[in-house]
């Protein structure tokens, strides 16, 4: 039975460490995550090495023929054995509860000087601003430092997670809450929506840049700016490019109406000229519903978009520049 | 069951009734009529009330439809009979309680009525079951087929947020739960040394609950406008925003509900005051035992469901701000109420598979049960323990960060007496001699696999690991091993071995085995790679994933369809038997509990000689070990503990 249970611990180990389970980790809160992840492991492939081998052993060694009628030994129980495994679990699943403790108490730290990067989540699309109160559709992090990010929601229940930063936390309309990340490893990784917000809940994606602090200071200092139409920068702000295609803006969103054919749209919706029809559908998307389509666009842009960024969006959408 | 008890002057059946006293008799034709008439007043009354208020719109969709979904099954139940009894009993008229004439079964026609026969009921609910079973499996595969590569292959985002949210619903609401409550209403009875259940008329109309809450969410995917679509959790303020279809999730959980409580308070009544003369506390099977602490959980939880989906109905239709921060309401709130309930729902879903466990496993083993009062006092604690933990749920939700360190030691401490079942279990099996038979195959498939999703839970309940994995495929792959490998397997072991009581024929022993070993391969190979992909950072419902996770969903994709195709070997296996097995003797597994010592099936009072309890029900290798004897002159009274 021992050795059944050294090669289903072997075994158990080999998956464990062969295997990349995890993302890379490209910050200070995801390696003390990725600690408690190969601490409860290492208790995990215990356990479960001792219930194989039980069970491997009892299926080989008692085994009935099948012409055998008898009983087994009528053993109705044991209680040292029964306190001994109710005693080790309860240790175990303690240890685990200090550890995880401790790594929860530490992942809250943001030091004294955080960056504080206010994200507002909505169907289907991040806004992250900055203390210079520039916001962008994508987010940029300074290496090395701890940053806040202060998370809320502008309709339904988002949730902010990128996998190499391990952190994760539900935005919620009319609350504020925060994590703290401390990016270590300079790259461009994934920000996902991790909570079903509707329709678009699968492209509701982003990016997260990680520069050197000298970058940073730099990008917050040029303000960020894109090369490109400014209508672009409106377009990728607001997420539009989560829902619609788009050819110019690089979207491919297959949610909402295709935007490459507007001016045939507009011909069929027969709600004005193209610029005007165009308008309406952002600020009032219920007044016209495209065949095939359902109500299902926010109608929130109308408020947040103020009216030169509104006007540059038309624009861009129009023309295509 | 024998002709001779049911014609019986007692329990003759009254002539049958001719001419127009067949629509009002109860039954299908007068469904036919009632329903109608219901759904007609569920639709006047709504508008005549908005007319004459002069409220705009008359015809208001989401109010009628919320209306419509009380009114029309009501008529369908009147119509079929579920109320005649109390009307009569109520209007004062003649009631006959000595009328047995709605119990038992004597061709299939009698499973498609009002059945006081807790051992028809059993059947209904677990043939039920199964159809909705079979359904939420093709959504399931159905939805696979769209995940075997990303971007858009087969459904819009509507239509794979409908198939999944229907997927966890039918398979939580109408099959797991239900399948437990429909074999313990076969089987408790029987192991008490009862009759029947303490309220067979109540019993009788809690399993014409159920396809009414079936066909209420499969309806929804036909709403104008789209179906649920916000998952099985509906969380607010999503939900509240959703088609019209969301309503019919509401209110379809609400008559599931219903069911569950009317089915648990049985339960525990008949528990209480039903058991055979000598039948006390601790020689209950440990089968009544697991149903006793869910059923407790049921009456105390389920209601929490009721007000979570009854709160975010009302955020719709009436505008009341439960949940809905603009109007003050607070976001939060309906996840607490849901979890509140859906953690408990989760031993709901486990405990009774539990009890099953420990049957097949000390029967087929030939030993008692290791430590028979810890097991029991186990399933106690994990009542008790499992109303502490639902904010793991939560934990990256954003709710008070105090609350999280807390309900992650509850949650850990869970494992305790998880654990000591396990342990038992094998502890059960050592030294034993063990039989290879199906219901024991599935009993080990569940050990090794609820092992694994145990373990996987240990990593969720920690803090730190749950805030990277919450809401990814690693905890659908973690609920799969707990529900699948965990209450599924445990379903099929009890059905396997209860299939020559319930039937009077054994099923085919190989094609039993084949469909273990199709299922049990099938299992793994959709499941275990859920891990890996969530823990890279997947998250769960999604219709379309990073390319870079494409082999790896093809891969689930296909062991997906694997896993359903193992469910038609199990589909054969039972009707055929069903139809054309071998007849089963009473006892074919040499079993000491009380539903062994009579037919199978069993008489349709159940027992011709009331049993007289004289010791433990599991005392295999004692000699001359009995758990009862029956025709014993002067039964002691019942225990008092």
């Amino acid at each position: 039975m021992l050795a059944i249970g050294v090669a289903a611990a072997v075994v158990t180990t080999l998956v464990a460490v062969l295997i990349p389970w995890l993302p890379v980790s490209a910050g200070k809160e995801s390696h003390r995550i990725h600690f408690v992840y190969w601490f409860t492991t290492a208790i995990c492939i215990g356990v479960f090495s001792v219930v194989v081998a039980v069970l491997t052993y009892s299926v080989i060694h008692f085994r009935a023929r099948p012409d055998d009628d008898s009983d087994g030994p009528p053993t109705h129980g044991h209680t040292t054995l029964e306190i001994v495994w109710t005693a080790i679990p309860a240790v175990l699943v303690t240890a685990i509860s200090i550890v995880s403790a401790v790594v929860l108490a530490q992942n809250g730290h943001a030091g004294n000087d955080p960056l504080v990067v206010k994200v507002k989540a909505q169907q289907f699309a991040w806004a992250f601003t900055y203390p210079n109160g520039k916001s962008y559709g994508y987010l940029t992090l300074p290496e090395g430092r701890h940053v806040k990010l202060d998370i809320t929601s502008q309709d339904v229940i988002h949730s902010f997670w990128v996998p190499e930063l391990s952190q994760k936390q539900d935005a919620v309309p009319g609350q504020h809450n925060t994590i703290v990340v401390t990016p270590t490893r300079l790259g461009t990784y994934p920000v996902i929506c991790t909570e079903l917000c509707g329709l678009g809940h699968a492209v509701m994606r982003s990016h997260v840049e990680i520069v050197k602090a000298a970058d940073f200071d730099a990008f917050l200092k040029s303000g960020g700016q894109q090369s490109g139409p400014a209508g672009l920068a409106v377009f990728q702000e607001n997420g539009c490019g989560g829902c619609h295609t788009f050819k110019p803006a690089g979207a491919t969103g297959k949610v909402g109406p295709d935007l490459d054919n507007l001016a045939d749209a507009a011909q069929k919706a027969n709600r004005g000229p193209e610029a005007q029809f165009v308008q309406e559908s952002i600020v009032k998307p219920q007044a016209y519903i495209a065949p095939g389509f359902t109500d299902a666009m926010p109608h929130t842009f109308g408020s947040q978009i103020p009216p030169d960024k509104l006007k540059a969006l038309v624009q861009y959408l129009v023309k295509g520049s | 069951m024998t002709d001779a008890v049911l014609t019986d002057h007692h329990h003759a059946a009254p002539a049958a009734p001719q001419g127009y006293r067949r629509l009002t008799a109860p039954g299908w034709l007068r469904v036919l009529w009632v329903t109608p008439l219901f759904f007609g007043l569920g639709l006047g009354l709504p508008v005549l009330l908005r007319w004459l208020a002069h409220w705009d719109p008359v015809w208001k969709g989401s109010v009628l439809v919320s209306v419509e979904l009380v009114t029309t099954p009501l008529g369908f139940l009147v119509g079929l009979g579920g109320f005649d009894y109390w009307a009569h009993y109520a209007s004062g008229r003649p009631t006959r309680p000595e009328d047995h004439s709605g119990h038992g079964a004597r061709s299939w026609r009698d499973y498609f009525r009002v059945n006081t026969d807790h051992k028809v009921i059993g059947i209904q609910y677990v043939v039920t079951t199964i159809i909705f079973f079979c359904i939420g499996g093709l959504f399931a595969m159905l939805f696979r087929a769209e995940l075997a590569q990303p971007g858009d292959q087969f459904f819009n985002p509507q239509t794979f947020n409908v198939l999944v949210s229907n997927h966890a619903a039918l398979m939580i609401f109408l099959f797991i739960i239900p399948a437990f409550a429909g074999l313990g209403n076969y089987v408790i009875p029987l192991m008490l040394g009862a009759a029947d259940m303490a309220f067979p008329r109540l019993n009788a109309l809690s399993f014409w609950l159920l396809p009414i809450a079936g066909v209420m969410l499969l309806a929804g995917m036909a709403a104008p406008g789209g179906g649920p679509s916000a998952g099985w959790t509906c969380y607010a303020p999503l939900c509240s925003h959703q088609p019209l279809g969301q309503v019919f999730f509401n209110m379809g959980v609400q008559w599931a509900g219903a069911s569950s409580i009317m089915t648990a308070l049985n339960f525990l009544v008949t528990i209480i005051t039903m058991r055979a003369p000598g039948m006390t506390f601790w020689r209950m099977p440990l089968l009544v035992w697991a149903n006793f602490t869910t059923s407790l959980l049921v009456v105390i939880a389920t209601p929490f469901i009721a007000g979570s989906q009854f709160f975010v109905m009302f955020d719709r239709v009436l505008h009341t701000n439960f949940f809905e921060h603009g109007g003050g309401g607070y976001v939060l709130g309906y996840q607490h109420i849901f979890w509140f309930y859906s953690h408990p729902a989760v031993y709901i879903m486990m405990l009774p598979g539990f009890g099953i466990i420990s049957e097949v496993i000390a029967v087929m083993s030939r030993k008692p049960v290791f430590g028979y009062r810890l097991m029991a006092l186990s399933l106690m604690a994990i009542l008790v323990l499992g109303f502490s933990v639902w904010a793991h749920h939560m934990f990256v939700a954003g709710m008070a960060g105090w609350l999280r360190v807390p309900m992650m030691v509850t949650s850990m401490v869970i494992a305790v007496p998880t654990g000591i079942k396990i342990f038992s279990w094998l502890a059960t099996m050592w030294e034993g001699r063990i039989h290879f038979t199906t219901p024991m195959l599935f009993a080990l498939g569940f050990l090794s696999m609820f092992v694994i999703g145990g373990l996987s839970g240990i990593y969720l309940a920690s803090v730190p690991i749950d805030i990277h994995a919450s809401d990814t495929y690693f905890v659908v792959a973690h609920i799969h091993y707990v529900l699948f490998g965990g209450s599924v397997f445990t379903i099929f072991a009890g059905i396997y071995y209860w299939f020559p009581k319930m039937t009077g024929r054994m099923y085919d022993e190989r094609l039993g085995k084949l469909h273990f070993w199709l299922t049990f391969a099938g299992f793994n190979l959709t499941f275990f790679p859920m891990h890996y992909i969530g823990l890279q950072g997947m998250p769960r419902r999604v219709a379309d994933y990073a390319s870079r996770f494409a082999d790896i969903n093809l891969f689930i994709s296909i062991a997906s369809f694997g896993l359903g195709a193992s469910v038609l070997v199990f589909l054969y296996n039972m009707a055929n038997s069903w139809a054309h097995g071998p007849a089963a003797e009473g006892n074919p597994w040499r079993a000491l509990t009380l539903e062994w010592q009579v037919s199978s099936p069993p008489p349709v009072f159940n027992f011709d000689e009331l049993p007289q309890v004289v010791g433990n029900p599991y005392e295999y290798g004692v000699p001359g070990a009995r758990h009862a004897i029956f025709g014993a002159p002067h039964p002691e009274p019942v225990g008092a503990d």
